[in-house]
């Protein structure tokens, strides 16, 4: 049976202007950070709608579009000023429970993620360890049938707002570092766990230390088997490098970035040199559209369950030096006017001062998920040999 | 390593500057450190009971404070308003530049952060007693207490300087936290009403005194960029030596030398751009003003590349506040918006010769509303 992509797309549209609340549309129309609220509450209602999980199998909860409907629907709720999907849980975990877990654990913990009950963040990076992940140290040691874990994670997005976090520790000492990692699930009102929010540069509050000192854990929350948590680690990374979304989205930061330079433009009456910046967000609207292709041929390449090569990390990097580029261009349009007001009185927003805080913000997607150096080595290493 | 970022303005401020700023790094400004310290004589005639000092002297605290990353707004407080009121009378400025000098009077410019002393964002109208001052001025360091504000404005067709009492003028409509740390404020007057004494000084005297505190203020933001520089390259280069990943130092990846190569050679050529304003400055160079646009374009460029190289080198710790690399980016970008930022020096460069210092100077930043 042949799908009325036009059809899918109306009908869509139709669902994102009536069913997403116009507080929450206003925060993405704004570039404002988006948080546990907005996420989970448009969660709530995709997953009533039976849209929780475009990208899931069906037998776990997903949709069963094909590549082009998902494409479609990241599209439509980014014009839409809808919210993206909320990554660690339906992107990254989710994936890695449906591929590697037990039916128990597919039980315990997929529906909780479709129905935006779970919140999750992601344990990898510790002080020691950041592009060298295997070196982490963090340990688990079984003990009366419960995993012990002490150390030590950092960098940990969202932990303060988590009710999960799947991370990675040490359940032995092979002599290849990569081996004796494991991954494992962890609530994070467990005693013994202590959340340190971290100030970062863009004044908002997303990042956190996470301690974790005898911290009892259920024998059967650990996914995949014991000490080949790496090749779960790697297979949600290349995942993390692919979110389907951030191309939609670099588009509506492109349509946004660009209202904002008019405007500016417009304010500055002749007095500000604006060429520059137009001849900029030109190269960014000819980039995103290459991203396009690029985003769907690694989707496609994806279902097909065919080699995903050097795909994630190119497209990881696109998207960051985009968003980096277009963030850039917005806090040149508006910095005289908004560098003085980069944090306002009593969580007051200031429009033009979001995007200040957006271009601090952007500054990570070079670092966080894999930095671009270490990217541009899995490119080189591709193409030179190691 | 140390010998590789010579000090631009040595002497006994520069090393004064320095030690109060690395003692005081990490804790909530207290007081009023900048008159406590007396940098407010700095530029005051010794007649008028300052040092008597150049702006070199005042760029030599700006760089000691900038080498440790503390914000303290001494160019609005120690150059602008001393500079501005030189456009009083001789008695007039001698008696506020005295106040000035030994603290008993602490005077901000009622000046946007992003907008030079030349821009006019309050006009006033002479009513039968005093005046009527009305404006929009967002964007002020209220780092520190004032007791008066020194407000340029625009008075029928021609410029004047205003002396306001800080309790006339009100509290701010907004308070902010500014990029870099410091805090900002935005002031709304109504048809403020002030006495015949609060107008300073009109005319001539009026606009040769702000373009004098305009250039000093371009002046000492470059020296306090390329200050801030040379610390962000020296923790850089700490950090890529002390830091270890896959069993070695960062320090040992080419990519990363290459991109801390770079960075130092881009220091150099700021420096190297500084110290020729300066010259020009002090052979009071025709072509100053062309010269520190250029500055002001080009070191934002430089100083733009080198916080986002030293942001990504850090990795996780480049966006952490508690890093003093981290902050000093923010700080140089913070002070590409100082003062106007490239694009309105790139639109007065590029603007045909004869009228480039003519365009009119309001809204040039799109603040004032
Ligand atoms: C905003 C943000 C959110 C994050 N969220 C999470 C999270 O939720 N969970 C989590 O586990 N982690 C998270 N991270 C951590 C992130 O994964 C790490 O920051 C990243 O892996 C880099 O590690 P590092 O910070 O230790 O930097 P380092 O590894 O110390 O790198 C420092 C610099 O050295 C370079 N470098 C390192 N190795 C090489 C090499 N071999 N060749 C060339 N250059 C190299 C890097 O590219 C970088 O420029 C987050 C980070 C940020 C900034």
């Amino acid at each position: 049976m042949s799908i009325d992509y036009a059809g899918f797309r109306r009908e869509l549209e139709a669902f994102a202007r009536s069913a997403c609340p116009p507080d929450i549309r206003a925060v993405v129309a704004a570039g404002q950070k988006i948080t546990k609220r907005e996420y989970q509450a448009w969660q709530q209602i995709l997953n009533a709608q039976g849209w929780g999980a475009p990208s899931w199998p069906r037998e776990a909860g997903g949709t069963g579009w094909d590549i082009r409907q998902r494409l479609i629907f990241e599209e439509v709720m980014a014009e839409n000023d809808c919210p993206p999907l909320y990554h660690h849980g339906l992107g990254h975990i989710g994936p890695v429970i449906i591929r590697f877990g037990t039916p128990d654990q597919k039980a315990r913990f997929l529906p909780r993620i479709l129905d935006g009950s779970d919140w999750w963040c992601q344990g990898y990076s510790e002080p020691g360890s950041g592009s060298d992940l295997a070196s982490l140290s963090t340990s688990a040691r079984l003990e009366d049938g419960e995993w012990v874990v002490n150390g030590q994670k950092i960098w940990t997005s969202h932990a303060h707002e988590a009710s999960m976090i799947y991370m990675l520790v040490r359940t032995s000492k092979e002599a290849k570092k990569q081996e004796g990692i494991s991954l494992l699930l962890v609530p994070m009102d467990t005693p013994g766990i202590t959340v340190r929010p971290i100030k970062t540069i863009d004044g908002w509050h997303h990042l956190n230390e996470v301690f974790f000192d005898e911290v009892r854990v259920r024998a059967d929350n650990l996914v995949g088997e014991v000490g080949k948590g790496w090749t779960c680690a790697k297979f949600l990374l290349e995942r993390e490098r692919l979110p389907p979304a951030n191309v939609a989205r670099l588009e509506l930061m492109r349509r946004q970035v660009t209202q904002l330079v008019e405007q500016a433009s417009r304010a500055a009456a002749g007095q500000r040199d604006f060429s520059g910046l137009h001849h900029k967000l030109l190269l960014c609207e000819a980039d995103v559209k290459g991203a396009r292709v690029m985003m769907a041929e690694a989707t496609d390449d994806l279902i097909h369950q065919r080699p995903l090569g050097v795909q994630p990390s190119a497209i990881k990097m696109t998207c960051a030096d985009v968003a980096q580029r277009l963030t850039t261009i917005a806090l040149d349009a508006v910095g005289p006017d908004a560098a003085h007001r980069f944090l306002a009185d009593a969580g007051q927003d200031v429009p033009d001062a979001t995007w200040i805080q957006n271009y601090m913000f952007t500054r990570a997607r070079t670092i966080a998920g894999g930095t671009s150096e270490v990217q541009r080595n899995v490119v080189a290493n591709e193409l030179l040999g190691a | 390593m140390a010998t590789s970022f010579p000090s631009l303005f040595p002497g006994m401020l520069l090393d004064a500057a320095s030690r109060y700023a690395e003692d005081h790094i990490a804790q909530e400004i207290q007081g009023d450190p900048v008159r406590e310290l007396g940098w407010t004589a700095t530029l005051v005639p010794e007649e008028a009971g300052g040092a008597g000092g150049t702006l070199s002297d005042l760029a030599s605290i700006v760089e000691g404070l900038a080498t440790h990353g503390l914000q303290l707004p001494v160019v609005e407080t120690c150059a602008v308003v001393p500079l501005l009121l030189q456009a009083a009378g001789a008695e007039t400025a001698h008696r506020w530049l005295e106040a000035v000098a030994e603290g008993s009077a602490r005077i901000a410019p009622m000046v946007a952060l992003s907008a030079t002393p030349e821009h006019d964002a309050v006009t006033a109208r002479h009513l039968d007693i005093g005046y009527e001052l009305s404006g929009v001025v967002e964007g002020v360091d209220l780092t520190l207490p004032a007791t008066h504000y020194l407000v340029p404005v625009q008075m029928d067709g021609d410029d004047a300087i205003f002396l306001v009492d800080a309790e006339r003028i009100g509290a701010p409509k907004a308070r902010y936290r500014t990029m870099e740390g410091r805090l900002g404020a935005d002031f709304a007057l109504e048809r403020l009403a002030v006495p015949e004494g609060a107008c300073l000084a009109r005319g001539a005297a009026v606009r040769e005194a702000r373009a004098k505190a305009t250039d000093a203020a371009l002046l000492l933001t470059a020296a306090d960029t390329v200050a801030a520089l040379a610390t962000l390259i020296r923790q850089t280069v700490t950090h890529l030596k002390e830091r270890r990943q896959f069993g070695v130092a960062l320090a040992s990846f080419q990519v990363l030398r290459h991109r801390v190569a770079d960075m130092y050679v881009k220091y150099l050529g700021a420096k190297g751009l500084v110290i020729h304003c300066f010259h020009e400055y002090e052979q009071g160079a025709a072509d100053l003003r062309r010269t520190l646009r250029l500055a002001k374009v080009s070191l934002a460029e430089s100083a733009r590349a080198c916080a986002e190289a030293a942001i990504q080198m850090h990795g996780g710790m480049g966006v952490s506040e508690e890093v003093l690399a981290t902050r000093t980016a923010q700080r140089l970008i913070a002070s590409e918006f100082r003062y106007g930022d490239r694009l309105m020096h790139a639109a007065q460069l590029l603007a045909p010769p004869q009228s480039a210092e003519r365009v009119s100077l309001s809204n040039q930043t799109g603040s004032v509303r």
